[in-house]
């Protein structure tokens, strides 16, 4: 394949432009995840003894809540081994 | 020399990163992308998602670099310019980077756990818990190092606070414009570049003075109150301009180091042991990782990798340039540090009254640091003027030394900054696993430990009460102890992966390193004990015999990680 220098400088600017959105929001989505957590649980927390909404307002909603009873328990299993996320979330530096 | 050094320094980079790390890549770890990464394999979406491995760079160097790769060259300058940078480069290549990719690799090998995780499945439970103590210690540690040196700067260069002040303004306007008006993303980085430079310069013409006490008391609430409140606010759209601020150091001070064309002032080596902690000679081996952190090894790197880094790897061949090639990458940061004051680092000090008779290049060793210290140009410092000095004598030079200085304060200070309210906020996390046991034999002091303010104002209370209290030296030697110490155990942990788990017939190439690394850090930590920090207790006793009593628990979990690992068989390779 041809080499093109405008390609190149295109790459290299894509790059630098999703790296930066990359850096301005890896805080951000960090306390959204949590927020999605504490979502969560408030809707399906019945089903784990929190009193959140009745229960049949939980079943009710968990056929739209697969994807994020998925994700929720794959977090679940990594709860106790947060420490490197947080160093690596928040950049020690 | 300084064009010569760089040039060397970037060329041997590059050499070791295509012939040793490539070695690592095929013969140690055996990477193929055919093993799925954990973002294909566990790709939700969320949590899991790929990322460009140039993206995935940034981010992690973005991560690791701080104010540590500059300050531990600066101070490692009492022993001549060659022993230090000897250690950048060759340290850095063989165990530091090593270190990095390692964790990073083990990390992506155990589906995106961490490397606390990994040594709690090669070494035993006890070695996880140990990870929480030394961590906690370690971050209270950074706290009074970090602050210190903050303080040092504010107190030498006001306009360096001013322009910090400025730009925590410029932050949140930024934040603002970016999460609330949702203003277009160049636009709004634009904008945010603009108002850092005006931030430097406001600096330059509104000086703040201010004691080192004040500082400290400004530091304690600041770190409390900016690890408390939402991270869009304040902390990502700051964050983001730190970034810039590190690429325009960066590439300023690479431009101003091969183009000054300038031969070096001080001894290339003034001799093994001059005085540098407590005030006491120092010998090269075992102490130089004690001083020299970040630029060469750093234990906060393989929680940094084995984080996010690892979740986000697309292909296991994306390591090599993420894990070793980022930390290659921040020891040409410390190589730019240890030319620039090598160049310009005398004249510096001269310039700020150091009489020549009193260090010259026959009494350097003995003199430097206690000279330097004297005249406020120790460490940061002295850095912040040789940079502004080395870009003024390039063809960079119609850049005003006025800001040029405020700006290599602002590169130090802002990531000391960061670092001081970020350990705040991982303190915290760490005291609840801590006094997790505590849940139900001592409900009543585990809810009072626990609680978000309580959590916070300890260990930010006891790093500014040590850094205002104590010799800035000895809590530096102690920071670099603890974090070399979790270096060591996670060099350990990988090289542990390696044996037991790849069974490489290359694992020696892993282990050897951690070993060295291991009866160095040790020795390192027992001399530091007994040569510095017990001497230093009849002058200080309370912070003394605090940082000592930190210093001796590190060191017994040293030990029992150690017999863990043996016990373990982690340590060689399994018929």
């Amino acid at each position: 394949m041809k080499f093109s220098i405008f390609d190149f400088l295109r790459t290299i600017c894509t790059t630098i432009d999703k790296t930066h959105r990359s850096n301005v929001c890896a805080l951000t989505v960090t306390e959204v995840e949590e927020l999605q957590n504490v979502f969560a649980l408030l809707l399906l927390g019945s089903f784990i003894g929190l009193p959140s909404p009745p229960s049949f307002l939980a079943v009710e909603l968990l056929p739209y809540m697969q994807k994020e009873l998925e994700i929720l328990n794959e977090r679940a299993q990594d709860a106790n081994d947060k420490m490197a996320e947080m160093f690596g979330t928040l950049g020690i530096g | 020399m300084t064009t010569l050094i760089i040039l060397v320094g970037f060329a041997l980079y590059l050499l070791l990163y295509f012939t040793y790390g490539k070695k690592i890549e095929k013969d140690v770890l055996k990477v193929s992308d055919d093993n799925p990464a954990p973002s294909e394999k566990l790709y939700d979406g969320v949590d899991f998602v790929p990322a460009r491995k140039e993206v995935l760079l940034g981010h992690h160097f973005a991560s690791i670099a701080g104010a540590a790769p500059i300050i531990g060259p600066a101070i490692a300058m009492c022993w001549g310019w060659l022993p230090g940078l000897l250690w950048v480069w060759f340290g850095n290549a063989f165990i530091g980077a090593v270190h990095d990719y390692l964790a990073l690799m083990a990390s992506v090998r155990y589906d995106g756990k961490s490397i606390q995780f990994v040594a709690s499945d090669l070494m035993g439970k006890r070695t996880g818990t140990a990870f929480y103590w030394i961590v906690f210690f370690l971050l209270i540690l950074v706290v009074a190092a970090f602050a210190a040196i903050i303080g040092g700067i504010f107190v030498r260069t006001p306009a360096v606070a001013s322009s910090y002040a400025w730009k925590i303004g410029a932050a949140l306007i930024l934040g603002v414009l970016m999460y609330r008006l949702k203003m277009n993303f160049a636009v709004a980085t634009i904008i945010g570049i603009v108002m850092l430079m005006l931030a430097i310069w406001l600096g330059t013409v509104t000086p703040i003075k201010a004691s080192y006490t004040v500082w400290m008391w400004v530091f304690f609430f600041y770190i409390i109150i900016a690890a408390a409140i939402p991270v869009n606010i304040l902390l990502q759209p700051r964050d983001y301009l730190n970034s810039w601020l590190l690429y325009a150091g960066l590439a300023i001070g690479f431009l101003a180091a091969v183009f000054t064309f300038k031969g070096f002032e001080i001894p290339a080596v003034s001799g093994f042991a001059p005085v540098l902690l407590g005030g006491k000679p120092t010998p090269f081996w075992p102490a130089i990782p004690l001083v020299i952190a970040c630029g060469s090894l750093s234990g906060f790197h393989a929680l940094v990798a084995s984080g996010t880094s690892s979740k986000q790897l697309t292909k296991e061949s994306d390591a090599l340039p993420i894990g070793y090639g980022s930390m290659l990458l921040e020891g040409f940061l410390s190589t730019i540090v240890v030319v620039s004051i090598a160049g310009f680092g005398y004249t510096a000090l001269l310039n700020a009254g150091v009489d020549a008779a009193t260090v010259n290049m026959e009494n350097w060793g003995a003199m430097f640091t206690k000279a330097s210290a004297k005249v406020k140009m120790g460490g940061a410092n002295l850095f912040v003027q040789s940079y502004a000095d080395m870009v003024g004598a390039s063809f960079l030079g119609f850049i005003s030394p006025k800001f040029l200085k405020v700006l290599a304060g602002m590169w130090v200070a802002s990531f000391a900054m960061t670092t001081l309210d970020t350990t705040n906020r991982l303190g915290r996390y760490c005291l609840v696993e801590m006094a997790s046991p505590l849940k139900e034999s001592a409900t009543g002091f585990y809810n009072f430990l626990t609680n978000r303010w309580i959590a916070s104002v300890i260990p930010a209370a006891i790093g500014v009460y040590l850094a205002a209290s104590g010799n800035w030296l000895i809590i530096w030697g102690s920071f670099g102890a603890a974090n070399q110490l979790i270096a060591s155990i996670a060099l350990m942990t990988g090289a542990g992966y390696v044996a037991k788990k790849m069974k490489s017939s290359f694992a020696n190439v892993a282990l050897v390193p951690a070993w060295l690394l291991w009866i160095t850090v040790t020795a390192a930590i027992i001399w530091f004990i007994f040569a510095v920090q017990i001497g230093a207790l009849a002058a200080k006793p309370v912070p003394g015999w605090t940082v000592l009593v930190l210093l001796i628990v590190m060191l017994v979990l040293n030990f029992v990680f150690i017999y863990d690992f043996i016990k373990s068989k982690s340590y060689k390779l399994e018929a």
